[in-house]
């Protein structure tokens, strides 16, 4: 690889040499851009006009609305629709809980560096596995509903009663991703002015009040910038926790729209149903990336 | 130093370290759960295991087909991670420091593609690889991963790129490389903290996946570990220390990059919130 010698007597490039040289930048990101162009972009135009087709014996056909009106009446898809505005109220506990955690661990409780590598770990573990885990653990005859009894409470059907087993899966959710957002929080954290804090503490103020107008003001920025990608987090990454925990049951209780495209793009055999529940999904995303853009466009006009 | 704020500290550090334990013990459950016999399992699945027997991952491992999944999983994570890291230090490396016409919108057209969750896509995705014959074989999942994973890659790669100083490859320049001797010889060797940050990334990525997976290699025989996990526990039902063995087995490559890189898997994570 080391050709040094001589690299400043190199003669100049033949003409051969200076036409790639010039296009050089367009080389270098061409392949990036081939890839993404054709398997992500293209792919998002295809479904869309896809979801217009016909399934099975109209395969090609173009349909209309009929797929999104046949999405909006069938009710599995109208609970995955419920279970996303659960999502959306639970949100705030989501982001609350890791952000209370930063901040403690922000302010060195004893055995801090400890917390924050363990509460990090089950983050970097696939969904399946932290799934496969507590299928074990949320199990009727499984430890959880042992340390229920241990305190004088009746065992949960934690996965099989269709009014539990959202929360159970959300709440697995939660305890399996509140670590990504505390490193996140840590970070915001890294870049708060500590003689705030200092003359907050000097002050002798409680700690309700130091959260409330030196913390939350001060990283207001990671705040949202939590909610956001939490939010996008819930209604993209939790297939693997779906399939292997409930596969959408009991009673069909757990669908989010995710796992309604698989349902019906695998097992059922309708396509152009599932593009029509994508467009929805990316619908939603597009909302959810957009109020993204403002907040940094926002916060880079604070900067 | 204000007794507010200390006073709290100590109140929190009680539910920490039950969140700590609660963190914890799903994890030492599953190893402990690994270890016996399922005869002690169905007789106490809580008491500590009588010896750290290794049976039941030595059963996962070669009579249920796990040694299969994780050559799998390993050849498809390594080549999508070497072609991200390639393909993105490239994009990034153009991105962040060639000025170049059209520059600016190719980037946010990258980065606009970070809000296509593949959920959204599978569908024509499928279809698109069954036509050309990509379907169910490495190069087409690996290609998916590359293609799911690039938009992220590129933009932590040219966000670290246009943090260098223009002097040194203009430097690099008047000494005679062209840009490809640039990126070759100066890029590539500067680049390396975040090449391994975002590289880690990428591989726990690809290596946590299911829903690609299952839906680019149908085939038993090239499962990824994640989708044998979940084919398992359809077989292993009856058999729970064999399918906490299988999990266990997953989980180790996991834990060991976690233990080693830790720091570098933070700062992937964060990147995004601290520059925007």
């Amino acid at each position: 690889m080391d050709d040094r010698s001589g690299p400043s007597r190199r003669p100049p490039a033949r003409p051969r040499g200076r036409f790639w040289e010039r296009r050089a930048p367009y080389v270098l990101v061409a392949p990036a851009v081939l890839i993404i162009v054709g398997l992500r972009l293209y792919p998002l135009l295809l479904g869309v006009n896809f979801s217009f087709t016909g399934d099975g014996d109209r395969n090609g056909e173009q349909v209309g609305l009929d797929n999104y009106t046949a999405l909006f009446d069938d009710p599995l898809f109208q609970q995955a629709l419920r279970n996303v505005g659960l999502l959306v109220l639970l949100l705030p506990v989501a982001v609350a809980i890791p952000g209370l955690l930063a901040t403690f661990i922000y302010l060195r409780v004893p055995g801090h560096r400890f917390y924050r590598s363990v509460y990090f770990f089950p983050a970097v573990l696939s969904p399946v596995i932290v799934g496969a885990i507590f299928n074990l653990v949320l199990a009727f005859d499984g430890p959880l509903n042992r340390l229920l009894g241990g305190v004088g409470a009746g065992p949960v059907d934690w996965l099989g009663d269709p009014d539990v087993a959202i929360f159970a899966v959300v709440g697995v959710y939660i305890w399996s991703t509140f670590g990504m957002a505390l490193v996140v929080f840590l970070a915001g954290f890294a870049t708060l002015d500590p003689a705030l804090l200092d003359a907050a503490r000097v002050d002798g103020a409680a700690l309700r009040q130091v959260i409330r107008h030196v913390i939350v003001p001060g990283l207001s920025r990671t705040i949202q910038f939590v909610f956001v990608t939490t939010m996008i987090g819930m209604l993209t990454s939790m297939f693997g926790l779906l399939y292997i925990m409930t596969s959408g049951g009991p009673e069909g209780s757990t669908y989010l729209p995710e796992l309604y495209i698989w349902t019906q793009q695998g097992q059922l055999n309708r396509p152009a149903l599932a593009s029509a529940a994508s467009t929805v999904l990316f619908l939603i995303m597009l909302v959810v990336g957009l109020a993204q853009i403002a907040i940094l466009r926002r916060s880079g006009r604070e900067d | 130093m204000g007794g507010g704020v200390r006073a709290g500290k100590w109140f929190a550090a009680v539910p920490m370290a039950v969140l700590a334990l609660a963190t914890i013990y799903p994890l030492v459950f599953t190893v402990n759960v690994a270890m016996k016999t399922r005869r002690e399992y169905v007789l106490d699945r809580f008491a500590l295991t009588e010896s750290l027997r290794w049976d039941n991952v030595d059963a996962a491992w070669n009579s249920v087909g796990m040694a299969r999944y994780f050559v799998n999983s390993v050849v498809v994570v390594g080549c999508s991670v070497a072609l991200l890291l390639l393909l993105g230090s490239m994009a990034g490396f153009a991105l962040g420091q060639l000025r170049f016409r059209g520059s600016r919108a190719l980037f946010l057209g990258c980065l606009s593609a970070l809000f296509i969750p593949f959920q959204v896509i599978m569908v024509p995705l499928a279809r698109t690889m069954a036509d050309t014959g990509l379907l169910d074989t490495y190069p087409g999942l690996i290609l998916a991963y590359v293609a799911q994973f690039l938009p992220f890659t590129i933009f932590l790669m040219t966000s670290y790129y246009a943090g260098i100083p223009a002097e040194i490859i203009d430097a690099a320049r008047i000494d005679g490389n062209t840009v490809y001797g640039v990126y070759r010889r100066i890029m590539l060797p500067i680049g390396r903290p975040a090449l391994l940050s975002v590289g880690i990334l990428d591989a726990l990525f690809c290596w946590n996946d299911v829903l690609i997976a299952l839906l680019l290699m149908p085939s038993a025989e090239h499962r990824t570990l994640m989708v044998g996990i979940t084919a398992l526990r359809g077989q292993y039902s009856d058999n729970i220390p064999t399918f906490a063995a299988g999990v266990l087995i997953a989980a180790l490559p996991v834990l060991l990059l976690y233990l080693f890189f830790q720091r570098q898997i933070a700062d992937g994570v964060t990147a995004g919130s601290t520059k925007g």
